[in-house]
């Protein structure tokens, strides 16, 4: 060992004991968002910490299938008696009619403060002699008989008025008394969570506890489906968990396997772990110094540099063997696999800028890892190597590879061929090429997105594109704003742009808006006389509304209804959900129903001064936060192959050979993305990224086979190592392709097909090189 | 003679005396003479007696039946209504104001009574009769009563009992009394087939 040696397994162990103290003390996250775009505006960070942890968040959507109705049913009572009793609950709703009775109840004793209907005049004795008629034709009505009795109380029908506006337009079907799809399938449940939906460990709580009601309360062999952010959040992370630790066993397995198979030497697949090892650790120390915490996904990526990063001690393994313990072969590559990793490295910056936290963890992770590991491979590793070195697979395959690449030139112009089609494939697609919408982002599996849409839908949720987001400085303020907005909707509902609105003040009218309605109250001698008045000539029996004329007197001392009132209704969830406190300032949202001209709904949007209002169309918004992040991934990708072409003209100094190098590499990611597209109907960004791989990786082999040999000895083993290389590297990606979560999967098909494309065409499309 | 044959004569001597008493015709008779009408037209006139109010409410108009579960109430005066009930949906439509709203009779237990008690009747339909009330039959065939008493308690609170009268396979007339002493009596005149 060189005294240069020494120093550099000195710089190599106190690195790893750094990495090693940074990566004991990271934090590891599993947070689902950090695959969604962060949000520029500030209405679409509302709705992004909306999803991350608002009402919306904790809600479990619940649905029991494939048994008869009526055991279905019984099954949803059971479990909904038992779930209300967690504490982890907030509430389960399973439409059997618990809780009405606490809403109509809390309805019934405000009703004078609630009703949008109490204006001045309503209680004049015009007013009241006009409600008054009203009620006599509703008791002759087939309804009669159930407002019979509420009549001597408030017989000016203000309850009524209150349920119409707050009236669900769709409600989820009732089937034995319980809520149940249209197709009658399945019966419905839903759950609300105390705690909110990104914390995972509580969500994994709360979903236990609703499999154990399950287990308990059915009958026969019904089963049980789940939906929800919370759901997808906990799938998610066991998902990401189970694929990096099954995924890297895997790929270490087989690696190794395949190694050891070359090799036969248990010291040397041990050596060649080093430089990986090495660079996963350094690579997440950098990660959690950078980033704060470390994702699973970025860990799931280990595997990926397991596959890119044993290349380096292959080259060295395979070169080394040649020349003895000096390892002069190696150093007379080494130019050119520097330039490989600086090929590499700039392929990966390109997503250290993406606006996805977890791309840009991958990147730096890559980057780092990539480096280290090169690193390890050229100082520390053949320090380590054992004198006499052999490689048998080289004298054994070492033939047939050299053969294959002999013969690789005479598929040229069949290959030629095959890449103008691609190239026309792709161009013909054009715009259609790559996926539209923000949903191919989801870390969710499509199915998955399928059947929590399905449940919404049975369910009645509405599906809210439009929203009105109202930002004030205090809760009265946006309510107050809300009621404004509201007036505005309301005469857009009747011009016909929009078929109605939700807000949180149809169920916590401003204080100011009950204060007036409690002052649209006569005085309790006033209203004695309006209403003798209004009676006389009607059938109605003398005094009958007493009961009236206490609860109105009663009503005029009642202080303006608080939130904290409402505690125990499910009016509070929906005030919650829709009235937010963000930053210190509040938030309310008025979800639009089917807005049939969003310009006009818009003319009739004012807010009062000191809030503003915005017309949200949540589809326009995410496809257009879709389309800049993709023409952003798009900028930097083109950026990162710009940056990859400028680094080749600079070292290689010559256009024929850049051209040789660049070739292969061109071909590659067109024929790669023609196959994407046939395969994957349409491209994510996630391909775009394996793509950029693909790029990084390939640069390698192609810059490799474009070197000119030393000798015919030193060019087969080149040969033989690449195969090697790609092997390893396809068995890294190639497992990924079987991970369930979507971006693993796509990153991990593009490159697995990408670098065998790159390897094959290096030999095919790559300099010719003759040696006597 | 064994105790058993002693016991089987016993029990068909029980048996024929039983029917001696109103020769071959019951309740079960009854309903199978209203499950034999396939479809009626009636006119009806219905007065409410509702305690808040000093006269009754009166209103009529007409009435369709289809077996074996569509049943049509046409209010005409004093103001134009309808209630169709047809297999397990209630549609109500008023003319001012212009409403119709679709119910399906799940999601308002409190309609069950009422409806079972018009439709059930017309069908003759004794098994759900008798699982929504407790029955009576008085008078005979030519003049009957039908007494329904509702089982479940919250279903009482809404209706105490209701009696419909008939001759033979058409219905006179049906009262609803409520616990309260709130009543309504529809008098119904069968339009001739």
């Amino acid at each position: 060992m060189t005294a240069a040696q020494r120093w550099a397994l000195g710089a190599w162990i106190a690195l790893l004991a750094l990495a090693a103290w940074v990566v004991a003390r990271t934090t590891f996250t599993t947070d689902v968002s950090a695959f969604l775009p962060r949000s520029p505006t500030p209405e679409q960070q509302v709705l992004v910490e909306q999803l991350r942890e608002g009402v919306v968040s904790r809600l479990v959507l619940i649905a029991l299938e494939g048994a008869p109705p009526a055991a279905l049913g019984q099954a949803s009572r059971t479990m909904a008696a038992e779930l209300r009793k967690q504490e982890s609950l907030v509430s389960v709703d399973n439409g059997d009619g618990t809780g009405v009775a606490a809403d109509r109840d809390f309805l019934w004793r405000h009703r004078y403060l609630l009703s949008p209907a109490m204006e001045p005049g309503r209680f004049s004795a015009a007013g009241l002699r006009e409600r008054l008629q009203e009620t006599l034709r509703l008791l002759d009505s087939p309804a009669g008989s159930l407002v019979r009795r509420t009549v001597p109380n408030d017989p000016t029908g203000e309850l009524l008025r209150i349920l119409e506006r707050l009236e669900p337009p769709r409600k989820p079907v009732l089937r034995e008394g319980v809520w149940f799809s249209r197709d009658g399938r399945r019966a419905l449940l839903l759950a609300q969570t105390r705690a909110p939906g990104y914390e995972i460990g509580a969500q994994e709580h709360a979903l236990a506890l609703i499999e154990q009601a399950f287990s308990r309360a059915t009958a026969g062999q019904a089963k049980l489906l789940l939906s929800g952010p919370g759901v997808f959040a906990t799938r998610t992370r066991s998902a990401v968990r189970a694929d990096a630790l099954r995924l890297s066993l895997a790929a270490t397995v087989l690696v190794a396997g395949l190694l050891l198979a070359v090799y036969r030497s248990g010291r040397l697949l041990a050596l060649g772990m080093v430089p990986i090892a090495s660079g996963a650790l350094a690579g997440i120390a950098a990660v959690s110094l950078g980033f704060g915490s470390v994702h699973g996904i970025t860990l799931g990526f280990g595997v990926t540099l397991i596959g890119e990063g044993v290349d380096y001690a292959i080259y060295l393994f395979t070169q080394a063997a040649a020349g003895g313990a000096s390892s002069a072969a190696f150093d007379r590559i080494w130019p050119t696999l520097r330039l490989g990793v600086a090929t590499s490295i700039c392929g990966f910056s390109a997503m250290l800028f993406s606006g996805f936290t977890g791309l840009a963890q991958l990147g730096l992770f890559s980057i780092v890892g990539l480096l280290v590991a090169v690193a390890v491979t050229r100082w520390v590793l053949p320090g380590m190597l054992p004198t006499t070195l052999a490689a048998p697979i080289v004298g054994a395959a070492g033939p047939l590879a050299m053969a294959a690449a002999r013969h690789a030139p005479a598929l040229r112009y069949p290959t030629l061929l095959v890449v103008a089609f691609a190239a026309a494939l792709v161009a013909l697609r054009g715009e259609r090429l790559w996926a539209r919408d923000l949903a191919s982002l989801s870390p969710v599996p499509r199915a998955d997105q399928m059947l929590d849409e399905q449940m919404r839908a049975d369910l009645g949720a509405p599906d809210v594109r439009f929203l009105v987001v109202v930002h004030a400085r205090d809760a009265e303020a946006a309510l107050r704003a809300s009621e404004a907005i509201g007036r505005g909707l309301d005469k857009a509902v009747a011009a016909g742009f929009v078929d109605g609105y939700e807000s949180p003040a149809d169920y916590l009218p401003s204080r100011q808006t009950q204060e007036a309605r409690r002052e649209a109250l006569p005085e309790p001698a006033q209203l004695r006389a309006n209403l003798a008045v209004a009676v006389a000539g009607l059938p109605y029996r003398d005094g009958v509304f007493e009961p009236f004329l206490a609860d109105a007197a009663a009503a005029r001392s009642m202080a303006p209804v608080e939130r904290s009132q409402m505690q125990g209704t499910r009016l509070a969830l929906r005030v919650d959900s829709l009235l937010i406190r963000r930053d210190g300032d509040w938030t309310a949202m008025l979800p639009l129903r089917n807005v049939t001209d969003a310009e006009g709904v818009a003319a009739h949007l004012a807010a009062p001064s000191g809030a503003s209002a915005v017309l949200l169309d949540l589809k326009r918004e995410s496809d257009r936060l879709y389309r800049s992040y993709r023409a952003q991934a798009l900028a930097y990708s083109l950026f990162g192959a710009a940056a990859i072409g400028l680094l080749l003209i600079a070292s290689l100094r010559s256009a024929r050979r850049v051209l040789a190098v660049l070739a292969p590499l061109v071909a590659a990611v067109l024929v790669t993305t023609a196959a994407l597209a046939l395969i994957a109907e349409s491209l994510s960004i996630f391909h775009l990224v394996g793509l950029l791989l693909v790029v990084a990786i390939g640069s390698n082999y192609s810059l490799l086979f474009e070197r000119r040999a030393g000798s015919e000895d030193e060019r087969r083993r080149t040969v033989v190592s690449l195969v090697l290389a790609n092997a390893t590297t396809v068995i890294g990606f190639g497992l990924l392709a079987f991970s369930r979560v979507p971006v693993l999967h796509d990153i991990g098909v593009t490159v697995g097909m990408g670098t065998v494309l790159a390897l094959a065409f290096s030999a095919i499309l790559g300099r010719r090189h003759e040696h006597p | 003679m064994n105790a058993a044959r002693v016991l089987l004569a016993a029990v068909f001597a029980h048996g024929a005396a039983a029917a001696a008493d109103s020769p071959d015709w019951d309740v079960a008779r009854l309903m199978q003479e209203l499950a034999a009408v396939k479809s009626s037209k009636a006119r009806f006139v219905e007065r409410r007696y509702v305690g808040i109010l000093t006269s009754p409410r009166e209103s009529s108009g007409t009435l369709l039946y289809v077996a074996p579960d569509r049943v049509e109430k046409r209010t005409l005066s004093p103001r134009i209504e309808s209630v169709l009930l047809e297999r397990d949906e209630l549609t109500i439509e008023t003319e001012q104001p212009k409403r119709r709203r679709t119910l399906r009779l799940d999601e308002v237990p409190a309609v069950g009574v009422f409806v079972e008690s018009i439709r059930s009747t017309l069908a003759g339909d004794l098994a759900t009769l008798k699982r929504v009330f407790d029955i009576s039959l008085d008078g005979d065939e030519r003049q009957w009563r039908l007494v329904l008493k509702p089982t479940d308690a919250n279903m009482q609170e809404l209706v105490s009992e209701i009696r419909i009268h008939g001759r033979g396979s058409s219905i006179g007339s049906i009262d609803y009394l409520e616990p309260n002493g709130d009543r309504s009596t529809m008098t119904i005149t069968r339009d001739a087939p």
